[in-house]
């Protein structure tokens, strides 16, 4: 699903090259589940932001689905990116104005779903979740693991083929943070396919497989 | 989509209501302050377009060389008009008006039906039939159709007709001035004379089809004192008309006639030709024209038309810069917005549509509070502008073209923020690293310097106005015009007004009293004049000087207390004062009078000797010419009265007055007005102007500070974190205070040095009209400037104060 060919990332700083990423290369196949760890700094984010078309890399090629994303206009990246990727941040991003359905309503407007069509996803993925008494709350009235299962509801709303978790209970009890993982895992087995970005080994342990980073380079 | 749009612009507008406020009500502000200067243009340019083939209407005017410039005047004498409809085939219709005072225009004591009451009023105007069909309107009662064919005849407004008429006004009579040999015939009564109409002002027309004035009057080519009208017939060439109407009337007439009657004529005069002015032009482009005083009793002007417009402009301008500053201002906070939007799947266009959106709603709501405000304000504004405008709710195209300008300024101010706030990177916005680059900060700044300048430019404007004024009222003006009261209407009082006279002055509070209708203030019914005049003996060597000539009596000097610098005052039981005069000194100079002008003799047709000689006074506006020449002799003219008193209570001095004239005139109202009032109702415009720019000063600076409100909010937000740090690394509040505010205070001194050569220029300009002006001090500009950095630092000091108080702590946690 997934071909990284040598990516490179850098700043320059003063004068020297300041790498964040050094000749990466990674194969992700449909249905697989990766936790990439490492220590702060390491670049695991910076991969991540990559993989999610949010970022681009100073060198190297990346191939989505059989197409070279970095070679592909603004707009058709954006619609490959709408109809396969979804999101989960570790800070949420909940748009603060909208409700709970609105927010899983937002991105199935934004792929000019009719309205007919969002109803009825928005309905499923609230049931899905068992937040259906919570649809006209606002995020500020959520726990914060209730706001990352709407995060995660909305991500999933576009049915995406991808999903991209960039410490997703980082900031989470633990409680809270298994049943998120519990989610994933479930998500996993119906076909998605997951990457994360986790500072935690247990949580990593969710994953099919884990991806170690120190200083811009796989381990 | 759109709903959705919507949806989220309300959110955000609630969710930040104090943006939200500031953004819609200095918008709103702008746009009431729009409407309203708009209603007052169109109004302004609207001056008898109601009137039907006015493109072939003209008012003729004479101009003549005046050194290297030329002068306009409207006079003509009586017999020009009909003489060029007999001799121009391309004329269809002339008529005239004589609006002078001296002829018993403008404000008349009048009796209806020989009734004991008598009223006085004003709006008396002589006019030919022929110029009520020029400028018709509707018809109330009788027959338009040679309404003033006859002598005598009068045709009155509705309202009038109302007001002092039981029943049908037509067919009923008054008499003037208590003459009761002259009665005037009532033979219609027509509409009320709209606003923005020429004639405005007049209620009663009498037919100028009467007995001549004076013997000869009617055919007399050396008095002008009409102002005539001309209407081309159809597909007239108006440069042939011009030319035939000006070889006519100067080569034709008025120099062979006067010449054959002894007249000399000066080399101005004859090279002096006649202009048709269009009517639709005569209300905003007759300020060159010397009687148009006199002409038009609401004078307009095209610069102020334009001014005002650059105003309103400049405040829309503001209102928009305004709207640009806080929408990219409150960015950050918008940041994590848009770049959630963007990871869920926004593309920038989508993003643009919103913002624009929003921008859209801001503006459309600022309409309805503005109109709103706009309404509110109207009142105010036309006492301010004297005029009486109304919001044309009604009209089909108001509403529409208000909405499609407010969606287009809407897209206009929400461009730029949709632009720039569209284009975050996500990831960036996220992590709220958003914006602060250096080409924003410069186009933020410098958005900001505008504003100020423009409010600057405003108040220094208004404060020089205000100086002008003050100077003005408290200039020296050679007469003294506190406490005097001025009686009008004593015509009624005849064989008795002597008494009256000695009775008002037996009142203990009252030290004088004078009548006569020459005031050193052109008071309702004052009258004026010019005449010929020359130093005895010079009559066939010199052209005359122009001067006045006014009937005073004996208590004239010390009831206005004019400076008597040589000779003595009238006293009518010296017979030879009938044909003395006291001169001012003006008229000594200008007729070169050497020296001593006791026993001299002077000139206007009648041979007058100077018996005294008083110190220049000025009688005009000091915005006009000045010091004018002028000669008084004794006679009378029964009309107006004049008290001065010594009394410190004013009430108790007007009861004792009334008292005495209830006494003599039980059925006619006292009518009086204090002599100051209308000194300084000579300056009305100028105060007018002055309170203008101060209301669109204090808009603009209001306006402004909003604007710097979202900056210091925007800088404050930006700077968080190095507040932060150097709180830990010990700096005090006022060091913090001092380098926030430093930079804005920084960006008002900018201001001030761009808006004070653009204020000084501009006020030099408006200053040249005056005859009497102030020096421009530098002052203004001091005080200006202060006035606007004093508004800043409020404006910023909340933000500033509240980005000091925060704890760093809490602002350097989101690392």
């Amino acid at each position: 699903m997934i071909q990284l060919k040598h990516l490179f990332k850098w700043y320059n700083v003063g004068g020297t090259r300041s790498f964040v990423l050094k000749d990466v290369s990674l194969d992700i196949a449909e249905g697989d589940f990766i936790s990439i760890m490492g220590p702060s700094g390491s670049g695991k984010s910076t991969l991540l932001n990559i993989i999610g078309m949010l970022d681009e890399p100073d060198e190297g090629e990346y191939i989505f689905m059989d197409e070279n994303v970095l070679e592909m206009k603004a707009k058709k990246r954006s619609q490959l990116y709408q109809s396969h990727i979804g999101y989960v941040f570790q800070a949420y991003h909940l748009l603060d104005e909208l409700t709970v359905y609105e927010n899983i309503e937002t991105p199935l407007i934004y792929k000019d779903i009719s309205s007919k069509e969002r109803k009825a996803i928005v309905a499923d993925m609230l049931d899905r979740f068992g937040i259906v008494g919570k649809k006209d709350l606002f995020p500020a009235q959520l726990s914060g693991g209730q706001q990352q299962i709407v995060g995660i509801a909305r991500a999933l709303a576009g049915s995406p083929k991808l999903l991209l978790a960039d410490e997703p209970t980082g900031n989470l009890n633990s409680k809270q943070g298994e049943e998120i993982m519990e989610l994933f895992k479930q998500l996993n087995d119906d076909g998605v396919t997951i990457i994360q970005v986790t500072h935690s080994e247990k949580n990593a342990e969710y994953g099919k497989r884990i991806v170690n980073m120190l200083d811009g380079q796989l381990k | 989509m759109i709903r959705n749009y919507l949806k989220i612009a309300w959110r955000n507008m609630t969710n930040n209501k104090l943006y939200s406020t500031i953004k819609i009500g200095g918008f709103a502000f702008s746009v009431a302050i729009c409407i309203l200067i708009l209603l007052y243009i169109k109004h302004e340019t609207s001056y008898d377009r109601m009137y039907p083939d006015m493109d072939r209407v003209f008012r003729l005017v004479i101009q003549a060389p005046d050194g290297d410039k030329s002068v306009q005047y409207l006079s003509f004498p009586a017999p020009a008009a009909k003489t060029l409809q007999a001799e121009i085939p391309s004329i269809e219709s002339v008529g005239r008006v004589l609006p002078n005072t001296l002829f018993g225009a403008g404000s008349n004591l009048f009796t209806v039906n020989g009734n004991a009451e008598n009223h006085l009023d004003a709006g008396f105007v002589y006019v030919d039939q022929s110029i009520l069909e020029m400028f018709p309107l509707p018809i109330i009662a009788g027959q338009l159709n040679h309404a003033l064919d006859k002598p005598n005849s009068l045709v009155i407004t509705k309202s009038k007709a109302q007001k002092f008429f039981k029943g049908n006004a037509v067919g009923q009579t008054i008499y003037l001035n208590n003459n009761k040999n002259v009665l005037y015939n009532i033979t219609a009564v027509i509409d009320d004379v709209p606003s923005n109409s020429s004639l405005y002002g007049y209620d009663y027309f009498i037919s100028l089809a009467g007995q001549p004035f004076y013997q000869g009057e009617q055919n007399n080519w050396g008095a002008t004192n009409y102002i005539t009208y001309v209407k081309l017939k159809e597909n007239t060439d108006l440069g042939t008309a011009q030319h035939a109407i000006s070889k006519n009337y100067v080569e034709d007439h008025y120099i062979p006639i006067n010449k054959k009657n002894g007249m000399k004529i000066s080399p101005e005069t004859m090279q002096s030709k006649v202009l048709l002015q269009n009517a639709l032009d005569m209300h905003l482009y007759s300020k060159n024209i010397l009687e148009y005083a006199m002409a038009t009793q609401y004078q307009g002007d095209i610069k102020m038309v334009w001014v005002f417009a650059g105003i309103a402009f400049f405040i829309l301008l503001i209102a928009c810069i305004n709207f640009v500053n806080l929408s990219t201002a409150n960015a950050a906070t918008r940041a994590k917005e848009i770049g959630i939007r963007k990871t869920i799947g926004s593309s920038r266009s989508t993003l643009i549509t919103q913002f624009m959106t929003e921008a859209v709603c801001y503006s459309l709501i600022s309409l309805i509070i503005g109109l709103l405000l706009a309404w509110t304000l109207l009142p105010l504004f036309n006492s301010l502008a004297n005029k009486t405008l109304v919001i044309p709710w009604a009209t089909w195209y108001f509403i529409p073209s208000l909405i499609l300008t407010m969606l287009t300024i809407g897209g206009i101010a929400g461009i730029y923020p949709a632009l720039y706030l569209s284009g975050f990177q996500p990831i960036n916005a996220l992590k709220s690293k958003s914006g602060s680059n250096p080409k924003t900060a410069l186009l933020r700044n410098g958005l900001v310097v505008f504003q100020f300048a423009t409010s600057i430019i405003l108040m220094v404007s208004a404060l020089i106005a205000n100086q002008q004024i003050s100077y003005m009222l408290n200039k020296d003006i050679g007469f003294n015009k506190d406490q005097v009261i001025v009686l009008r209407g004593i015509n009624s009082i005849t064989s008795e007004v002597q008494n009256l006279r000695n009775e008002l002055k037996a009142i203990p509070a009252v030290s004088n009293v004078s009548i006569g209708d020459y005031l050193p203030v052109p008071l309702d019914g004052v009258k004026r004049n010019g005449n010929p005049f020359w130093a005895k003996g010079k009559e066939d060597l010199e052209l005359p000087e122009a001067g006045q000539f006014w009937n005073i009596d004996e208590n004239y000097v010390s009831t206005f207390g004019l400076r008597l610098i040589a000779g003595r005052n009238f006293n009518p039981q010296i017979a030879s004062d009938s044909s003395g005069t006291i001169v001012n000194k003006k008229m000594i100079t200008t007729l070169g009078i050497k020296g001593n002008p006791i026993g001299a003799q002077i000139t206007n047709g009648r041979t007058w000797t100077i018996i005294g000689v008083v110190d220049d006074f000025i009688f005009e506006s000091l915005k006009g010419e000045g010091y004018v020449p002028v000669c008084m002799t004794l006679a009378s003219s029964p009309s107006l009265l004049s008290i001065k008193t010594k009394s410190t209570d004013m009430a108790k001095t007007l009861a004792d007055i009334n008292t005495v004239w209830d006494k003599f005139a039980p059925h006619q109202k006292i009518n009086y007005s204090f002599l100051d009032e209308g000194f300084a109702s000579l300056y009305q415009d100028v105060e007018r102007t002055k309170n203008i720019f101060s209301c669109f000063a204090i808009v603009a600076i209001f306006v402004a500070a909003l604007g710097l409100f979202g900056l210091a909010t925007y800088v404050t937000q930006q700077r968080t974190k190095e507040i932060g740090v150097r709180k830990v690394l010990g700096a005090s509040s006022l060091r913090l205070l001092k380098l926030l505010s430093g930079d804005f205070i920084k960006l008002v001194f900018v201001a001030l040095v761009i808006a004070s050569p653009v204020a000084w220029w501009a006020m030099n300009q408006w200053l040249r009209d005056f005859n009497y002006k102030i020096d421009i001090n530098w002052m203004y500009f001091i005080l200006a400037g202060m006035g606007a950095v004093l508004i800043a630092l409020g404006t910023i000091s909340y933000q500033t104060w509240k980005a000091i108080r925060t704890n760093p702590v809490d602002s350097l946690r989101d690392e």
